[in-house]
């Protein structure tokens, strides 16, 4: 009697995790669409690399400025292997000014030094990320690197500098994307700066198998 | 105090920790895998490799758990089994805690919504007591006793 009790609740406990694994599975939405190409001087490295990273970031984000360091120091480590592509995803509830750091890093883009532009802002992220009012160091940045500061400020407050943030958070939205840094190499993704040097022990693998003929 | 009521308390217990289990184990379950390994590394206990296979299976083991203890199938196991889990979060919530490590997001519900870790775990607490009561009373409607009728 006991015996036939523990076989029918071992039925009915495979039964809840089979329709249960079946629902979940049904309900998960993959979004597997192509990524929106960015302007030039947010990409780095050659079209045809055989690593292709797509990086989600934040200017004020502490965890982002790790990643930042570590996926410099890879690009250093597999020249022309890597092609990077930069995406804004500033976290509005939580970092007052990055949506600010992000517009003003694409304006110096515009004007040919957006690497130069995002590297002080990652570098110095503590004195600016958290003050009450606009940092004033988005403009000592700006003149540090010889860039024309009215014109920053105007291409900064433009319908084009906002509409291209926008479309790069929805597009994170999209993706599922819920924490900075977020990286999509060769289409798998990785968050954060431990997940992301996990996927680079593969690197060798994929640089070699896209050498064979 | 009467066995009805006790039985009451018991039936609302196991509802309420099933529900929070199978709630955090779906919203999981629904988000990519990488997020919820990433909230878990920050806990520092974990490697990032180790914690990517976590966040793979944890929450299925939320969701199943909840599930079985909803239906009140072998209650009691899935109740020792739910409150084994909520010791373990308690105790990398406490570490946490202690060691002041800056985690923004507990991963408790995915990694969107999370309070501070001290609130977190008066809210595990509390869920701790809710099992020993679904343990100690609640088998009274559950399938276990419907297939022992039978």
């Amino acid at each position: 009697m006991k015996n036939r009790t523990n076989a029918r609740l071992t039925a009915a406990a495979l039964m809840i995790v089979f329709v249960s694994a079946v629902a979940v599975l049904l309900a998960r939405q993959l979004n597997v669409a192509p990524m929106r190409p960015e302007p030039a001087y947010r990409t780095f490295g050659p079209a045809d690399a055989p690593i292709q990273i797509y990086e989600f970031t934040d200017f004020s984000c502490p965890f982002c400025r790790m990643a930042h360091t570590k996926l410099d120091e890879l690009m250093k480590l597999y020249p022309g292997k890597i092609r990077l592509v930069f995406k804004h995803y500033p976290l509005l509830g939580i970092h007052p000014w990055s949506l600010y750091a992000a517009a003003y890093a694409d304006c110096a883009g515009e004007q040919g030094k957006f690497k130069q532009y995002a590297d002080l802002l990652f570098d110095n992220q503590e004195t600016w990320a958290f003050e009450k009012g606009e940092p004033g160091e988005f403009r000592e940045y700006a003149l540090k690197l010889g860039l024309d500061w009215d014109k920053m400020q105007s291409c900064a407050g433009s319908t084009e500098t906002l509409r291209a943030l926008k479309l790069d958070m929805s597009e994170a939205e999209m993706k599922n994307v819920d924490s900075t840094p977020t990286f999509f190499i060769n289409g798998k993704r990785a968050v954060g700066a431990g997940q992301l040097l996990d996927a680079a022990k593969n690197f060798d693998n994929i640089i070699a198998k896209a050498g064979k003929p | 105090m009467k066995q009805g009521t006790k039985d009451l308390i018991g039936l609302l217990a196991r509802l309420a920790v099933a529900g929070v289990f199978v709630y955090a184990g779906v919203l999981k379950l629904l988000a990519p895998a990488e997020e919820f390994g990433y909230a878990i590394e920050t806990y520092r206990v974990l490697n990032s490799q180790l914690s990517l296979y976590v966040a793979y299976v944890l929450p299925w083991l939320e969701l199943w758990v909840g599930l079985l203890l909803a239906a009140g199938v072998f209650t009691r196991v899935s109740a020792l089994a739910s409150g084994l889990m909520l010791a373990v979060f308690e105790a990398m919530l406490a570490q946490a805690w202690l060691r002041g490590l800056p985690v923004t997001s507990c991963g408790c519900f995915g990694s969107s919504h999370s309070h501070s870790l001290g609130h977190e775990f008066l809210q595990n607490l509390v869920c701790l007591a809710l099992v020993w009561l679904a343990f100690r009373y609640g088998s009274r409607w559950s399938l276990d006793k419907y297939m022992e009728g039978l």
